[in-house]
């Protein structure tokens, strides 16, 4: 069974917030330390007395999700479901800097209610009075995997129904040291085009929020298809990989055996590189395939981006140039797939086909 | 007085993210919540914390809140009343 991604929204540090088409030039960053997003004017979404207390994360996916909402045509879905892989640290990192700093007394409530993984879902429920299902899943690099996974669940058993279904995760300056002692980011400054080319260890640090209204019927104007996703958890080797992603398109029913187009995480770091590196000289050897997280940078819930990214793709039945892999590209984009990992521990495939 | 009203003003600004608001916009007369800044209970907790932490002052029951907390005014006659610092 499939189902239809009917809009779609992100906002990340490219220009895609409320994007209709691809854009044409890539947001270019020099000499940097981590992506940022491109903040959309929150003020046009979301009650200024309301946003006051919300940090940026919340208001980026309040506002990614009302935008998805309101360009779908559907003031309230019969779901809202999230995944995020930690929540929003901004108000974490204030609330336990504040225990700190007053020896766990007085401390101010604000943070900590913004502070858990579900208040971008509830701040959404809120904002339309949505009394319907609400559910944020939280699971490292299957976080937006885990969320669509149930989207697609009940849309199995009930295709009528719409359901809003995202992934969010935020940088932060906090975040970033911490990560970044932990050896997970480059150690000098890089430039997001050339991310994949500097073949040293660590990657980028990115952050991003993609929504999606999804059904399960088809109707004129569906961006795309998701056919299939899959998860997979620590596979012994590069060799487990292929497999897995072999049986995959078998699972798919791929009547040629190969899709389109492959989109993959690269993210620059040679130790988590190689996964790609291995399937692309291997299974997927001659078939087109480009990266995105020059785009978007690395997060545990960037595949949300790149769905984003394929979705539209398909859609407008283009690969911007600078997706380009150069070689080889596809007349027609009907089946899409897209394999990234975070950090070789979480796996994901994605199915895609044009509707 | 006047002086602890307009630091008051300051420091609700600051913990309650008013950052669209001058101190000169606020009525120190006009009620916090409901009506006037349109405050809710999370300001409230706020404006507890505040006056704690920054005036080392409590608030023993839920009827003096109502009354401490009804305008910049009576926060301020609170604190002058009883800040010892």
């Amino acid at each position: 069974m499939a189902v239809y991604i009917k809009e779609a929204t992100a906002i990340s540090p490219q220009n895609t917030f409320g994007a209709k088409v691809l854009p044409e030039e890539p947001a270019t960053y020099t000499d940097v330390n981590m992506l940022r997003c491109i903040e959309p004017v929150y003020r046009d979404f979301i009650d200024p007395m309301v946003a006051r207390r919300m940090s940026r994360i919340v208001k980026m996916g309040v506002c990614c999700a009302l935008r998805c909402l309101r360009d779908s045509g559907i003031e309230v879905p019969d779901a809202i479901i999230a995944g995020t892989g930690l929540g929003c640290l901004e108000d974490t990192e204030k609330f336990l800097g504040s225990i700190y700093a007053n020896e766990e007394k007085l401390l101010n409530p604000t943070p900590f209610i913004q502070s858990t993984h579900n208040t971008v879902a509830g701040a959404v429920a809120l904002a339309i009075k949505c009394h319907n299902y609400n559910a944020t899943y939280t699971h490292r690099g299957f976080s937006f995997e885990n969320a669509l996974e149930d989207a697609l669940l009940q849309l199995a058993e009930n295709p009528g129904l719409r359901m809003l279904t995202g992934g969010f995760d935020e940088v932060t300056p906090g975040s970033y040291e911490i990560t970044r002692r932990m050896g997970l980011w480059k150690n000098h400054p890089v430039s997001n085009l050339s991310l994949e080319q500097y073949h040293t260890r660590g990657s980028l640090p990115g952050e991003g929020v993609a929504f999606f209204m999804l059904g399960g019927r088809k109707d004129a104007g569906d961006w795309a298809a998701i056919r299939s996703i899959q998860t997979f958890y620590k596979p012994a080797s590069e060799a487990e990989v292929a497999q897995r992603i072999s049986n995959f398109m078998a699972d798919c029913g791929l009547k040629t055996g190969k899709p389109d187009l492959v989109i993959f995480g690269k993210n620059g770091d040679v130790t988590g590189d190689r996964y790609y590196e291995y399937v692309i000289s291997g299974l997927l050897k001659n078939i087109p395939h480009v990266s995105y997280k020059h785009l978007c940078g690395e997060y545990d819930t960037s595949a949300s981006f790149a769905l984003w990214l394929a979705a539209l793709m398909i859609k407008e039945q283009r690969i911007p140039s600078y997706l380009e892999g150069g070689k080889n590209l596809p007349r027609e984009l009907n089946h899409v797939l897209i394999y990234n990992h975070l950090r070789g521990v979480n796996h994901s495939l994605y199915f895609l086909e044009r509707c | 007085m006047e002086q602890l009203i307009a630091k008051l003003k300051s420091e609700i600004i600051e913990v309650l993210n008013l950052s669209e608001l001058s101190p000169d916009e606020i009525d120190e007369n006009a009620p916090l919540f409901v009506e006037g800044l349109g405050l809710d209970s999370i300001d409230a907790l706020e404006l507890i914390v505040l006056l704690e932490k920054n005036y080392g002052l409590k608030l023993g029951t839920a009827e003096e809140g109502k009354k401490v907390l009804r305008s910049v005014r009576s926060m301020a006659e609170f604190i002058r009343e009883n800040n010892k610092g």
